[in-house]
């Protein structure tokens, strides 16, 4: 089966734009799990999605496009945080991180499949009752109307469907190009270690950082804040970002945790990889937790209803549970015990806490966005999770399998004996 | 094991200081000049700065006298050019911390030649922005009402106000930063302790040197210091500028009132920060003849910090600016409107050009190697974070929710010789330290030679 996929074209472009190179791996290098490692998570993936469009189309459908779109923004943001991971390795020319580069690469190389999986976002943009139905029902910004909004009508020059589709289609291109770009860069230096490539990687990571940046930022208000187009927080793209930042680091350390027990990279991701690992997801739960108080506070004390009417709607009618959890369980918690050395040096630890981040970061957007479908009862819907395992793991079976196609090091990296050798001190 | 591993062969770094200069060429470049008599420059310099400082106390004896009266402050514009100029210094304040502790951690090497210099900066740009609320309050004799001391009145500050937590964030700031300064002076001041030689300049260095002998439990206490209090200091460089952003952005003032402001704020404040190092460090480097630890390189790469973060500042400027159209607020749109086509847009139209436009030339590696054009640059970068205060000060207020009472401030020469006079306080207290102290953390710079490698002579036998 695996190689029946190999050989159909259009899915395997879609999937990976570079074709196989791991026979020039060095041994050492090799992928060498078994089919199931990606295999499982396509089956398990495509059966749990089936059933969720099946029956959530059939019978639930507003909660469906919910809980797809949470689902599909929690693997937007584990892309886009491994492309800013990959981004800012190559300009400050960062030597530890060289030995695990391979991974957010392979990630931030999603970029075309999440396009595909965004299908019934599209189709649900014209829908009455879809994600955006509060600024793309018709007659919303014609005063003759019913249901006209003045507010919304302001906004009418920006949030209308052709032009969000033409955004939405550039972010794409724009995240697709950087991340291929960097992508076949990278294996291009597994084949020849040319001494030039790591300079053409610093120079598109230069033009792709602010690019990316930009993109990142207006990609989260257009998907996640217009969700309920009256309110607006000019810190949305940095809360969006904080969040991806730190899932990629935990993703990033739990992909190594399961090589190394399928016996790859063995002695080569070290305690101390994992140790900058964890420290890096601890910075960042940090940070998440500055930017989510600066945004939170600031609205608290100005109180001016049509910004507070935002966390009015996630601090009651059960919703302040979830607020609760998000500040305990994705700040709190994590801030005390990712602090102890052993917590970051210990796999299985960090493992842990790894999974942890990464159920919080789910669960962060799940609060960004439910609230706006069932602001007068919290829930936790079977399709929130069946939406959730079944993008996830689509994603992640592709992941894998780009992975396995591939050298699983940069094996031609200049930096890469340093960051072999590379202890904490 | 390492190499047999890779099909590249391992890339040599550039070293971090030139010159091919050895460990004690670094202590004699650096401590010598802290023991023979000071250059001319230093004296003219001193003549003019000492000079601004004694305008600024008079300005100040002036202030006290008459009151704030003095100040082109108005109704509406009841904060004037002092908070302008108090962010100004406090953002100025932030570059030193940044280098000692958040590069510290993030391991960039090349901090070293110029972390000691960059922290007394911050040191000294701290106490600048202190002033300025300081004299501000009207009744500056009852300044210790700040602070929360129990008294028989029953009478404490307002906890809920944003200005006393800057009370709070910004003394904080200073003494975690005199702590982390000073920890890093005690290997010099015994280095200097040890070169001493006369028994007054031994006594005084030996006090504060406490000890020190360079013995191997001196150095791993000291290590663990350092890093503890890098990781203590990290997110106080984020704190205080954020807290001093929230005096602004806690106000429903529209311009003000904006969830961004804590990131940018920070962002700015490293910009303005590493401008100002920029500037003190190509004259110092060059007077001082300190060009080979002080290298083309370390300009470079602030230059390219200066490229990032002042493209952070403007990515910020365009996001307030599209949210104030998107949120459909009026009042918000005008605010923005008036900054960009009101009596005001010269200096909106400054600080975007200063701050976003002339950062991009640094997009061109021969500008960033450029000394003339680095030296022009820092400065611009300064004048323009200093507009970005006055635009966000000035603009909003001075048309407020009241058209009846909008009024064009006009800054009076009280104002202006109070801010002149500043840079006297500032530049005086630089160069004090940069005649008494080893202007380049000696004992760090060792650190980062090749011979600093426990395994350099195993690899170059000679």
């Amino acid at each position: 089966m695996a190689q029946k996929l190999q050989s159909s074209p259009i899915l395997v472009k879609l999937l990976d734009t570079v074709e196989p190179t791991q026979s020039s791996a060095l041994a050492a290098y090799r992928w060498t799990g078994s089919v199931r490692a990606f295999l499982i998570p396509a089956l398990l993936g495509l059966s749990a999605l089936a059933v969720s469009i099946a029956v959530g189309f059939a019978g639930f459908k507003e909660q469906f496009y919910f809980s797809y779109l949470v689902g599909w923004s929690f693997c937007l943001s584990l892309a886009l945080g491994a492309l800013f991971v990959v981004l800012i390795k190559h300009l400050t020319k960062a030597s530890w991180v060289v030995a695990l580069r391979r991974i957010p690469e392979a990630l931030a190389a999603s970029f075309p499949l999440l396009a595909l999986l965004a299908i019934p976002i599209i189709i649900s943009l014209f829908d009455d009752h879809g994600l955006y139905h509060h600024w793309s029902t018709d007659g919303i910004s014609d005063p003759a109307s019913s249901h006209y909004d003045e507010i919304v009508a302001g906004k009418a020059a920006y949030l209308n469907k052709p032009f969000f589709l033409i955004r939405v289609g550039f972010y794409f291109i724009v995240w697709t190009l950087v991340s291929s770009k960097l992508w076949s860069l990278s294996l291009r230096q597994d084949l020849t270690a040319d001494p030039g490539i790591p300079a053409k990687q610093r120079k598109v990571s230069g033009w792709g950082l602010p690019l990316v940046a930009v993109t990142t930022a207006f990609g989260s208000f257009d998907l996640l804040m217009s969700l309920d187009p009256h309110w607006f927080s000019t810190i949305f793209g940095v809360y969006f970002f904080s969040g991806a930042f730190m899932a990629a680091f935990a993703f990033i350390a739990l992909v190594c945790m399961f090589l190394q027990r399928g016996g790859m990279l063995q002695g080569i991701v070290t305690k101390e990889h994992y140790h900058d690992l964890g420290k890096l997801m601890f910075a960042f739960v940090v940070f998440w937790a500055y930017i989510a108080f600066s945004q939170y506070m600031l609205y608290w004390y100005g109180g001016i209803p049509e910004e507070t009417v935002w966390f009015k709607h996630r601090l009651e009618h059960g919703w302040e549970t979830h607020s609760a959890i998000l500040l305990i369980a994705h700040f709190i918690l994590p801030f005390l015990l990712l602090l102890p050395r052993s917590v970051k040096r210990v796999a299985p630890l960090l493992g842990i806490m790894a999974v942890w981040l990464l159920v919080m970061q789910w669960f962060d957007h799940h609060w960004l966005a439910m609230p706006v479908l069932h602001y007068e009862e919290a829930t936790l819907h079977w399709l929130d999770l069946s939406c959730w395992i079944g993008l996830t793991a689509v994603f992640v079976s592709a992941f894998v399998w780009r992975l396995s196609r591939h050298a699983l090091v940069p094996q031609g990296d200049p930096r890469l004996a340093a960051s072999l050798r590379f202890e904490n001190t | 094991m390492a190499d047999t591993l890779t099909i590249a062969p391992p890339r040599k770094e550039a070293p971090l200081v030139t010159g091919n200069l050895g460990i004690s060429e670094i202590t004699q470049l650096v401590s010598y000049h802290t023991e023979k008599k000071p250059p001319s420059t230093w004296y003219l310099a001193f003549a003019i700065s000492s000079t601004l400082l004694a305008m600024l106390m008079v300005m100040i004896g002036y202030l006290f006298w008459n009151g704030v009266g003095v100040w082109g402050n108005n109704n509406p514009v009841g904060w004037g050019w002092p908070i302008v100029n108090f962010v100004f210094w406090v953002g100025i304040g932030h570059a030193g911390t940044l280098i000692s502790a958040i590069l510290f951690l993030f391991r960039q090497r090349w901090r070293t030649a110029i972390n000691r210099s960059a922290e007394a900066m911050t040191l000294f740009a701290v106490i600048c922005a202190l002033l300025f609320p300081t004299i501000h309050v009207g009744r500056v004799w009852v300044i210790y009402w700040t602070l929360p001391l129990p008294n028989q009145m029953e009478m404490w500050p307002q906890f809920k106000s944003p200005l006393l937590w800057d009370v709070f964030a910004v003394s904080v700031y200073f003494t975690v930063s005199l702590v982390f300064w000073y920890v890093g002076l005690i290997p010099d001041l015994g280095t200097l302790r040890d070169r001493a030689r006369t028994a007054i300049r031994r006594k005084v260095t030996a006090f504060f040197a406490l000890g020190w002998t360079g013995a191997n439990r001196h150095w791993r206490n000291y290590e663990k210091t350092y890093l503890l209090l890098a990781a203590l200091a990290t997110p106080l460089v984020l704190s205080v500028h954020s807290v001093v952003s929230f005096d602004f952005a806690v106000s429903i003032v529209p311009g003000w009132h904006t969830t961004i402001f804590p990131p940018y704020f920070v962002a700015g404040a490293i910009f303005s920060g590493f401008a100002m190092v920029m500037t003190l460090l190509i004259i110092a480097r060059k007077v001082y003849g300190i060009r080979n630890i002080i290298t083309l390189d370390h300009l470079e790469k602030m230059a390219i910090i200066i490229l990032v973060t002042g493209t952070m500042v403007g990515f910020a400027y365009i996001t307030e600016f599209f949210i104030a159209w998107y949120s459909q607020v009026e009042y918000e749109q005008y605010a923005f409107l008036n900054r960009t086509t009101g009596p005001y847009a010269w200096a909106y139209w400054t600080m975007m050009s200063c701050n976003l436009l002339f950062p991009q030339f640094f997009w061109i590696k021969r500008l960033r190697r450029s000394i003339p054009f680095l030296f022009v640059t820092s400065i611009v970068v300064n004048v323009g974070m200093w507009f970005e205060r006055f635009v966000i000060t000035v603009i909003s207020l001075h048309r407020d929710f009241l058209p009846s009472s909008w009024d064009y401030f006009n800054p009076t020469l009280v104002d202006v010789l109070t801010l002149v006079g500043s840079f006297g306080l500032f530049l005086t207290l630089f160069l004090i330290f940069l005649r008494f102290l080893p202007m380049v953390a000696m004992a760090e710079v060792k650190m980062v030679l090749p011979e600093a490698d426990p395994h350099h002579y195993e690899e170059h036998e000679n």
